[in-house]
């Protein structure tokens, strides 16, 4: 690829700013080097990758694609749709339309559960030297390495330092204490009518609050060792109040507030608080999009309860190779280890909470580090976690609006995840309940 | 013609007709009635994470001597139709409310909603602008046109996020209302969040109508005008007997189009509100493809959507027929 068109398109996604141009000239460094590295590449033919929307893997797919060359094409899919276009390309009877995908741990358990990954052990052993292959990154499976992670992530505390010191509060680390905080915030702070920004969007969003709550309470989403729900109980319930608790101090167009908006309250200046993606922190700096620059801090998400875990869920991203594959695995590996090379972390140190050990934390990261350090909860692997995830997200707008108990909103998710569950054979239907057995 | 003939006509048409979309809605009627589903086994296994290693409890697929996943599939019937409609719900005992509504009906509900809501705005705001446009001088009406079809122009998600950024906390619109002493959180309820979508849907096809209707204005008889001055119409008169009845076949097309189209209705509750108090059918189906990961009950949900559409277009599809034949 010539080196030119490369750095000029660059520079058109990174921007005019100071830190961007540096951002750039290291990008450009880095893929330079990338490049160069790629020509170690052994075999040939076509390579599709398939991976979410978000600024780190667009710096990894561009790592990705610099491999191109005479004989060797590389082609990465960015979409939001990637976790279905991953599980139907894995999952169908032929071969498989990408050779490899970016995945989060949630898509990965379930590719893992179905038996549509390969095992990459004996890749790993053949180039660990090579690519420097850390063994943090390797994700195995009863020994077997079947993902390489590259990043992490979690949720964790934003908020205004500046009002923080100003009313000598300190930094909560229950939820009972930022509702309290909250009170007072909205007391003192006449700009700021609605303290607590958080994301409590119906679906996949208030569905993740839910989660960190309930494990962060010391609740269970499944009965031990089965499919069965057990979230509608008083974890659940607890989890729920607690969501309910928050809603007097947050903007009334909660319910429809995604981490888009939840960023937007931030950098408006009109939220003082509030948990969210640490992949969002360094965005509070941002001087064309925010009011706020410099004035955000970032700490561990509060727990539920005192001697509780913190509510949050540590996540991993990572590459993983299907077991339907159509090209040639061990050129796929090397083009994938290419592009997780040390040069794209230290070329992209900012855009994500990375693994290798080259990676150097700034203070936006300090938030999710403390997280992972103090042993937050990992996020559910279940493969059938998923489908609670959703239905409980589609139901919890009834419940925080008052129009079921949250009980009653909790049961109904139970048993349409229970059908959910049984449909796709989580569940054995003469196990389950009720409405199990009427299930094919 | 010969009919060797007569089909090498049309047999181009009738292969895309028959490949593009007979196909793709039989074999969605055929998945609608199946179900797959791997054998999973519960197993003790060692996991390595970057967070470390864990003893977890886990499903896995049995697999076959190829190592692939063994799957069961079953005919089903109208099992997956039961359960979008909510029949035989286990939900269904209890007392009244404790249950929420069925989510399909609840989901047909807005639809229809905001299908009847939009049309007559949709006409009617499209006939003025006509109306209008085809009024101002030559010299104006290219800058008129080319303003007025923005809208429609604009791909739906981009035009969706354009509308909530303008309707959100700190957005534009709740600012200025603020300066009135009026506080609205456009998303906080189902009134408001459900005005914003249709305030979207009207806003993004009064275009169409627009541009339908005022390519017709240009064919209104100017004698049939001319001849109704002389007999003394006034000018609503002359509207409402020579150029309506004009525009009619045209404004029968745009209600059967928008009536298909807004059934649809997908993107702004997916941006807007993320189906909060306004779930569409539309959306249903893609929260069962998307999050319940199902495409046998995907399907079952998108036959119901194309049943309701076909009962909602009758009427239209009749009157089209009736029209056709006279012609013929």
């Amino acid at each position: 690829m010539p080196h030119v068109a490369h750095t000029g398109m660059t520079a058109h996604n990174v921007g005019p700013n100071t830190a961007g141009l540096a951002l750039f000239a290291a990008l450009a460094l880095g893929c330079a080097t990338a490049h160069a590295k790629c020509a170690d590449i052994t075999g040939s033919g076509n390579i599709n990758i398939v991976g979410n929307a978000f600024p780190a893997l667009q710096h990894i797919s561009r790592a990705m694609e610099a491999c191109n060359r005479r004989g060797l094409s590389v082609s990465f899919k960015m979409t939001p749709e990637a976790r279905q276009e991953t599980e139907r390309a894995f999952g169908s009877g032929g071969a498989s339309a990408f050779d490899a995908a970016v995945v989060s741990m949630g898509t990965y358990s379930v590719l893992r559960s179905k038996g549509q990954l390969q095992s990459m052990t004996d890749l790993v052993n053949k180039y660990r030297a090579r690519y420097n292959i850390e063994e943090r990154m390797l994700v195995k499976f009863n020994g077997a390495v079947m993902a390489i992670a590259f990043m992490q992530n979690a949720q964790s505390f934003f908020y205004r330092k500046d009002i923080f010191d100003r009313h000598g509060l300190s930094v909560p680390t229950t939820y009972a204490e930022m509702v309290a905080t909250a009170a007072i915030i909205k007391a003192k702070e006449p700009n700021i009518e609605f303290p607590i920004a958080q994301t409590f969007a119906k679906g996949w969003d208030s569905g993740t609050e839910f989660a960190n709550l309930m494990v962060s309470g010391g609740g269970r989403f499944f009965k031990q060792g089965s499919a069965e729900p057990s979230f509608n109980e008083l974890h659940g319930e607890h989890a729920i109040e607690t969501m309910k608790s928050m809603l007097p101090y947050m903007t009334p167009n909660a319910l429809a507030s995604n981490s888009d908006d939840v960023m937007n309250q931030f950098q408006q200046g009109k939220a003082a608080m509030g948990v969210l993606w640490a992949s969002r922190a360094a965005r509070m700096d941002d001087p064309a999009a925010s009011k706020v620059v410099g004035k955000m801090a970032f700490a561990p998400a509060p727990a539920v309860t005192l001697d509780g875990k913190i509510a949050t869920h540590l996540w991993w991203d990572g590459v993983v190779m299907p077991t339907n594959m159509a090209g040639d695995r061990e050129t796929v590996f090397q083009v994938l280890m290419e592009a997780l090379g040390e040069d794209t972390t230290r070329a992209g140190n900012d855009t994500a909470i990375w693994i290798r050990s080259v990676y150097q934390p700034t203070r936006f990261a300090r938030g999710v580090l403390a997280s992972i350090n103090s042993g937050g909860p990992i996020w559910p692997t279940e493969p059938f976690f998923s489908l609670a995830h959703g239905e409980i997200g589609k139901i919890l707008p009834e419940a925080l609006t008052g129009r079921l108990t949250p009980k009653a909103a909790l049961d109904v998710a139970a048993r349409a995840y229970t059908r959910a569950a049984t449909e796709q054979g989580f569940i054995k239907a003469s196990v389950g309940t009720a409405a199990a057995a009427s299930s094919p | 013609m010969k009919t060797k003939t007569f089909f090498q006509f049309i047999g181009p048409s009738l292969a895309l007709m028959l490949v593009l979309m007979a196909a793709p809605l039989l074999l969605t009627g055929y998945l609608s009635v199946r179900n797959c589903s791997l054998q999973m086994e519960l197993v003790k296994a060692q996991e390595s994470t970057p967070f470390g290693t864990h003893e977890i409890l886990s499903y896995q697929a049995r697999l076959d001597a190829d190592g692939k996943a063994l799957r069961t599939c079953e005919f089903v019937g109208l099992d997956y139709y039961r359960k979008v409609l909510g029949l035989n719900d286990g939900a269904a005992q209890n007392a009244k409310t404790d249950k929420p509504q069925n989510e399909f009906f609840a989901a047909l509900q807005f639809t229809l909603i905001y299908v009847f809501v939009t049309l007559p705005f949709v006409l009617g705001i499209g006939f003025l602008l006509a109306l209008g446009v085809n009024n101002v001088t030559q010299n104006l009406k290219g800058v008129f046109i080319s303003a007025s079809l923005l809208p429609f122009i604009i791909t739906p998600v981009v035009a969706a996020l354009s509308i909530k950024w303008l309707f959100r906390d700190n957005g534009l619109v709740p600012y200025l209302l603020s300066h009135a002493g009026i506080q609205i959180f456009w998303m906080a309820e189902a009134w408001s969040a459900r005005l914003l979508i249709i305030i979207y849907g009207i806003w993004h096809v009064v275009p169409f109508a627009f541009i339908v209707l005022y390519a017709g204005l240009q064919s209104v008889p100017q004698d049939s005008l001319e001849a109704a001055t002389i007999d003394g119409a006034s000018r609503l008169q002359k509207m409402r007997y020579v150029t309506l009845p004009h525009l009619m076949p045209l404004i029968v097309f745009l209600s059967l189009i928008h009536l298909m189209d807004a059934y649809r209705v997908f993107e702004p509750v997916m941006v807007l509100t993320q189906g909060a108090f306004t779930a569409s059918v539309q959306y249903l189906t893609y929260f069962i493809l998307l999050q319940e990961n199902n495409p046998y009950k995907a399907s079952a949900a998108a036959v119901l959507t194309l049943i309701g559409i076909l009962i909602l277009l009758i009427p239209l599809l009749v009157k089209t027929y009736r029209e056709q034949r006279r012609g013929a």
